[in-house]
């Protein structure tokens, strides 16, 4: 029954991992760049990187793709990539955490309704006149961005998430509840949608083909502090494996941990969605991965989590652009079978 | 009831506690000395359970004082209390799969334990809480794998790990047979008698409490019936009064 996942010395692999997987991210980062409907050599993108960063005189070597070259790589796909490991960190630390916090095995990091929320703001902002201008303009982020934060505020506030000593089963009732109503509402604003359908629905399949430098950066505060913010709670989530009362015996202030936990993972959740749609299965897959690989502690989980979602979506975005589809069709290509895999491992010892 | 020393390490004074509207506990009042091996008897829905969590700050006290190490339970910050004493529950369901070992480790959380996961001493100590309870062999198995009586030795070592004078479990031997049951009451007398634990147990086998605990307290409609020396608090009136038996049937069922 001990199976040869829970092997004995995973927990010494935490730092090794980390490693492996930062110096995997740099090196998809730079040979992503690369790819797309013009090549550019791994080489020229350090050079055009260092350029950018450092200045010209620190790195004297012209890049062959010339000017050009240069304006690819820093306008159109530096963001790009960016967002794509910071969407993929959010979701996934998010991820982690909803399923430490609520001992839920299934739960995602749109649990609590920020995927309903993110899409009804952004489905109303499409279809209300000027609906062009604020998508390029950024509203349209904007008000997904605070939709998901409404949706959590309200599932918080009716579940009494500051008070009481409630049962963490309400909460994910509550969450149902509350992503179902408003996704009843996002369907009466695509049926009124009419021209617009088109683009709300390219928002529900998750992209990140609008990814450019001010809204990358705009995200990137919210994601970075909820992330990091998140990764260095992991002790207290620890606890949470307990449970409720058993976190409480090990010294935890449950409530407030529990607050703190929710908040932020729905901010990282937001601020993911706001910059590029609903991108699934990240959340849900990568922690799982993680835990395959050293064991169920949080505090772990949620950093290798953060690297290996960026990780995942950097590469699934990749695909993505060679193949034309939207990052969110190939994260569920990618990640449905993973999931899959790991219930049929569930017979081998881990059982989700 | 002979406390090894006058030093109250749990008690209460007048205590009640009321949960949605409803009183739980009225009028509790017990004090239980460092080293002493008491055991907590009543029937369902007595409030044994209620007890426990608010001798361990985990339900709000309506009235009345909690007292742990001799200090009012009020003032005291949570993490105080989980390195004062240790609640070990009836069953865990885990949410995901977990080596014995590492749950153990949970244990050493109040003390800080290490950022990306349990430090080297973490471990250390909770081997050593898993070779306390014999329970060594477990420590690689998944705790969602082990038999019902596996799995109360793994929850009695996490307690223990957490290094606490105080050990309190409610019912430790809910679902266990008889000889796993033996098992964990002959532990509990061990850890009172030689690392001197002090231990405090729910318990529904009136028999094993007779046969290893020196006081027993008996607890209905949330007060205290009876506390004292078994053989006297589990006389067949009192059970029968308290479980709403008639008093032959009590006897014939091993009431004194």
């Amino acid at each position: 029954m001990s199976a040869p996942l829970l092997a004995s010395h995973r927990r010494r692999r935490v730092g090794a991992l980390a490693a492996l997987l930062a110096t995997l991210l740099v090196l998809a980062s730079i040979v992503a760049i690369g790819i797309g409907s013009v090549s550019i050599a791994p080489g020229d993108v350090l050079g055009i990187l260092g350029r950018a960063i450092f200045g010209p005189e620190f790195v004297p070597a012209t890049p062959s793709g010339g000017a050009g070259a240069t304006t690819i790589v820093l306008e159109l796909r530096a963001p790009r990539i960016l967002a794509a490991l910071l969407v993929g960190a959010a979701l996934a630390v998010a991820g982690a955490a909803f399923q430490s916090l609520l001992r839920n095995p299934l739960a995602d990091p749109y649990v609590l309704g920020t995927s309903s929320g993110a899409a009804l703001g952004a489905a109303l902002a499409i279809t209300l006149p000027f609906g062009g201008v604020a998508w390029e303009l950024g509203g349209v982020q904007l008000a997904a961005f605070i939709g998901a934060l409404l949706a959590v505020a309200l599932v918080w506030w009716i579940a009494g998430v500051g008070s009481g000593d409630e049962r963490i089963a309400g909460v994910l009732l509550v969450g149902y509840a509350v992503a179902s109503l408003l996704a009843a509402a996002l369907s009466v604003a695509m049926l009124a949608s009419g021209a617009n359908l088109r683009s709300i629905f390219a928002f529900l399949l998750g992209g990140l083909d609008g990814a450019s430098w001010p809204r990358v950066l705009a995200a990137a505060a919210p994601i970075l502090f909820a992330t990091i913010a998140l990764a260095a709670r992991g002790r207290p989530l620890a606890a949470f494996l307990l449970g409720d009362e058993g976190a409480l015996h090990l010294g935890i202030d449950v409530r407030r941990e529990r607050g703190i936990a929710i908040a932020l993972a729905s901010l990282a959740t937001a601020a993911a969605v706001a910059l590029a749609g609903l991108v699934g299965f990240v959340g849900l897959v990568v922690p799982h991965l993680v835990r395959l690989a050293v064991g169920p502690d949080p505090r772990a989980v949620l950093p290798l989590s953060a690297l290996g979602g960026a990780l995942l979506l950097l590469l699934a975005d990749s695909a993505a652009r060679t193949v034309g589809l939207p990052v969110g069709v190939i994260t569920a290509l990618i990640g449905a079978p993973l999931l899959l895999t790991l219930l049929r491992r569930a017979r081998a010892g881990y059982a989700l | 009831m002979s406390p090894h020393s006058d030093y109250e390490l749990l008690g209460a004074r007048g205590l009640r506690v009321e949960l949605g509207g409803r009183r739980i506990l009225d009028d509790v009042s017990l004090r239980i000395g460092a080293g002493e091996r008491v055991a907590i008897v009543g029937p369902n829905g007595a409030g044994k359970t209620t007890l426990l969590r608010a001798l361990s700050g985990a339900v709000p006290i309506t009235a009345g004082d909690a007292i742990l190490c001799t200090e009012p339970l009020r003032g005291l910050p949570r993490a105080t209390i989980a390195k004062s004493i240790a609640v070990v529950g009836a069953d865990l369901s885990l949410p995901f799969a977990t080596r014995s070992d590492e749950l153990v480790a949970l244990g050493r959380l109040p003390y800080g334990s290490g950022r990306v996961g349990p430090t080297d001493d973490d471990r250390a100590r909770a081997a050593a809480a898993l070779n306390r309870v014999n329970a060594s062999h477990l420590a690689a198995r998944d705790v969602r794998t082990l038999s019902a009586g596996e799995r109360q030795l793994v929850l009695i070592a996490l307690g223990l790990a957490q290094e606490t004078p105080i050990l309190a479990l409610d019912e430790p031997t809910v679902h266990l047979d008889l000889r796993h049951r033996i098992a964990i009451v002959d532990l509990l007398v061990d850890l009172s008698a030689h690392d001197e634990r002090t231990i405090v147990a729910i318990f529904h086998e009136l028999d094993l409490v007779r046969d290893a605990f020196p006081r027993a307290i008996l607890v209905a409609e949330g007060r205290i019936v009876a506390d004292g020396a078994p053989s006297e608090v589990l006389n067949a009136e009192r059970v029968a009064a308290a479980w709403g038996i008639d008093v032959a049937r009590a006897r014939r069922l091993g009431a004194a």
